[in-house]
């Protein structure tokens, strides 16, 4: 193998080229590891962030192809991708359920930034971009979901407009002039908005919002990505009614990110003080928050205050994106007492929920410090307790190759499944092949690691000897002729007898690992 | 340029000179930059007096318009009927009940509302039943009287002025009772602004 990709063609050549040429760029600031091991996925959620968000990026271009963003033609043409165009239910659907994942992802590597302290150590910036990222992250899905103009997407345009509206004084300007004067312009503007003018914010502030060290983890990747398939085979999102203007719109709650913030208008207070100005002081608290937290520690457990107002928000966010779900089946009664949540009872629960976090933060706290407490005894003096699965080289070997069947019947079967018309089969079996790929990575991975491990045959010194003997000479070849420079390998050749060196040997220095290869190795 | 004078401001003359060229070029072009002319869209402001056409095709008549009732009409209609499918054209035409005056035959028995709801956009309609006799938004159960166009009920009604009254319509009549739009004037306080209210 060793033998094989040392003899360089033309083409790898050139890529070689390429990679070292990378050198003037801008991305060898950033140190990009894969890491050799398992890490905690908990630690680059920001980065499988990104890449749903270069996820979406490929599929929507794709769905440009086909949809039309005309208030009478939109609803068609996501339906013509839908049920007609060759492998457009498995690009709509990617595209819907990697939005789900996108704004997930984030609302999780948000909330893990924020509990384990990270924007303290001067990252304010990466922080307040952070959060920033984040809403219009959720304005770019809120955006996409609303230009299918269902009967759905018609409501959460008028919501999103109105609110606008609300706005004192210039509301009703701000509307005119960001989303034109009726459902027409609606749907032009915010496919602008979606396609271009939101995504190029986004990446203007992820040049800004980008840490130094990332992590591309490419079993949780792919596992990502199979998650996404699998959701997209499972639960397949629907084209919903064609909202027609003389038809009045049924009962819709919107996407799950938003249903929080629907349970406050349901409320029927004031539309720019549920609608605008909650969501506002709930970002605003956000923003301010490494200002706010003057706690000199880093753990959530040594900072109880930031802690318990995390939960106290986690839980509220929890609560009331539940609410704005659901709406009472009894159909007996009026729609309106339906859809209206009593504003007494829906305060009284987030007041509530206050001093309940606060306990429970308190408590949570108390045990993880006595378990912290029992764990240092323990290990002081009971005996050592860690468990870890070894496979000897040849189960891990036996493993790999029964995973590659897998892979071989699934391949068979989802290619089955599309050819009977099956999309949604294909569509989960597709995501089970991604998960089986990650699975296989990892193991991959595992065996690379372990063969580090295998005792290193005895030295030859002759070996070391002649080669530290030949080092100078070539060099001083190199400064001597720097006109006609030949490719190093030949050089060699021409000034040192034939050398055998130890293949095997060298292989082992050089760490045949996988990991933490920066883009500055050759 | 290490002896360049230094002016009061601590600022060079040749920085000087080059804040003057800036705010030169900028003052130069900016009457011919419309700012944020190109935002709104204009093509829903062009106005003029239309006969009311019904769903039919035909024109409305108000001796023949039946009392309590009301239809769905297009204004301002274009040669595009994409646009014309547009709710924020939409109106309700409505003629108003017996115990309201709705019997005379003239136009005020006829009201014309817009059917954009003034909470969250819904399209309302008018009901003719028995004991309703009034606009009513199938979200979120906003209720609007027929009379004034003013929301009595429902969130609408919570909302402060101008919105919550829907923006109306004018209408003539010639001598055969055929019936037409007057041309309207957006504003809150004329006919209304369409999905955000007018003054009462």
């Amino acid at each position: 193998m060793a033998a094989s990709l040392d003899r360089r063609n033309g083409f790898l050549e050139f890529i070689y080229w390429i990679w070292n040429e990378l050198d003037r760029t801008i991305f060898t600031a950033i140190k990009f590891s894969f890491p050799a091991r398992f890490v905690s996925p908990f630690g680059f959620l920001g980065m499988l962030t990104f890449i749903m968000f270069i996820t979406l990026g490929v599929t929507g271009a794709l769905l440009m192809f086909y949809y039309e963003p005309i208030m009478t033609r939109s609803w068609d043409s996501v339906a013509f991708i839908n049920n007609d165009v060759p492998f457009g239910f498995h690009i709509r659907n990617l595209h819907y359920h990697g939005s789900n994942a996108m704004v997930m992802l984030a609302i999780l590597h948000m909330y893990y930034q924020y509990f384990s302290g990270r924007y303290k150590i001067r990252n304010e910036v990466l922080w307040v971009t952070g959060v920033i990222l984040g809403t219009v992250t959720i304005l770019e899905a809120f955006t996409g979901y609303d230009i299918i103009f269902s009967e759905r997407a018609e409501l959460a345009i008028s919501i999103a407009a109105s609110l606008t509206n609300s706005i004192p004084i210039a509301g009703p300007m701000i509307r005119e002039l960001a989303f034109g004067a009726g459902f027409h312009d609606f749907v032009l503007r915010f496919y602008a908005q979606h396609v271009f003018i939101l995504p190029i914010v986004m990446l203007g502030l992820m040049a800004v919002h980008f840490p130094r060290f990332l992590v591309f983890d490419v079993p949780m990747v792919m596992a990502i990505c199979g998650a996404m398939c699998l959701a997209g085979g499972v639960f397949p999102v629907d084209l919903g009614f064609k909202f027609e203007p003389t038809v009045p719109p049924g009962i819709t709650v919107p996407e799950w990110y938003l249903t929080a913030l629907y349970a406050f208008l349901r409320t029927q207070y004031d539309k720019f003080l549920t609608g605008v100005l909650w969501p506002a002081l709930f970002i605003g608290v956000l923003l301010l928050t490494p200002f706010l937290d003057r706690y000199k520690k880093f753990s959530w457990k040594d900072r109880p205050w930031m802690t318990a107002f995390g939960i106290t928000g986690i839980s509220q966010i929890l609560v009331t994106t539940y609410w704005g779900f659901y709406i009472p089946p009894d159909t007996t009664i009026p729609l309106v007492e339906r859809l209206v949540i009593d504003p007494i009872n829906l305060y009284l629960v987030m007041i509530l929920l206050v001093p309940l976090s606060f306990g429970f933060t308190l408590m949570m706290i108390h045990l993880a410090k006595e378990a912290e407490r029992k764990a240092k005894l323990a290990k002081a003096n009971g005996p050592k307790k860690v468990s870890e699965i070894k496979l000897s080289i040849k189960w891990t070997n036996w493993l790999l190759v029964a995973l590659l069947a897998f892979q071989v019947f699934l391949n068979i079967a989802a290619f089955n499944a599309f050819l009977s018309g099956m999309n949604n089969v294909n569509l989960w079996i597709t995501g089970v092949i991604l998960i089986t790929f990650a699975g296989f990575f990892h193991l991959y991975r595992y065996a690379m690691s372990q063969s580090k491990n295998i005792p290193k045959p005895p030295k030859i010194p002759t070996t070391k000897l002649l080669e530290s003997a030949q080092k100078p000479l070539s060099k001083t070849d190199q400064t001597k002729l720097p006109e006609e420079k030949l490719p190093q390998g030949q050089v060699v050749e021409n000034v040192t007898p034939e050398i055998k060196t130890n293949t095997a040997e060298l292989d082992l220095d050089k760490d045949p690992n996988l990991g933490m290869s920066d883009l500055k190795k050759p | 340029m290490s002896e360049q004078e230094k002016g009061p401001g601590g600022m060079s003359r040749r920085d000087f000179l080059k804040l003057l060229g800036a705010a030169g070029t900028s003052v130069a072009f900016a009457p011919f930059v419309p700012w944020g002319k190109f935002m709104p869209n204009p093509s829903s402001v062009t106005l003029a007096r239309v006969p009311v056409i019904l769903p039919d095709g035909t024109q409305a008549n108000l001796n023949t318009f039946p009392v309590n009732h009301a239809e769905v009409i297009t204004y301002p209609e274009t040669a595009d009927e994409v646009l014309n499918e547009e709710a924020f054209r939409k109106w309700q035409f409505i003629r108003l009940p017996e115990k309201f005056g709705g019997a005379r035959k003239d136009t005020s028995s006829f009201r014309g509302y817009s059917m954009i709801c003034l909470h969250l956009w819904c399209l309302w309609k008018y009901w003719p039943d028995e004991g309703r006799m009034r606009g009513e938004c199938p979200c979120h159960g906003s209720m609007y009287d027929v009379m004034t166009g003013t929301a009595f009920l429902g969130p609408a009604s919570l909302q402060a002025p101008p919105s919550n009254t829907l923006p109306n319509l004018d209408f003539e009549a010639d001598s055969d009772g055929f019936m037409f739009i007057s041309p309207p004037t957006w504003g809150v306080n004329s006919n209304g602004v369409v999905g955000y209210g007018r003054f009462a």
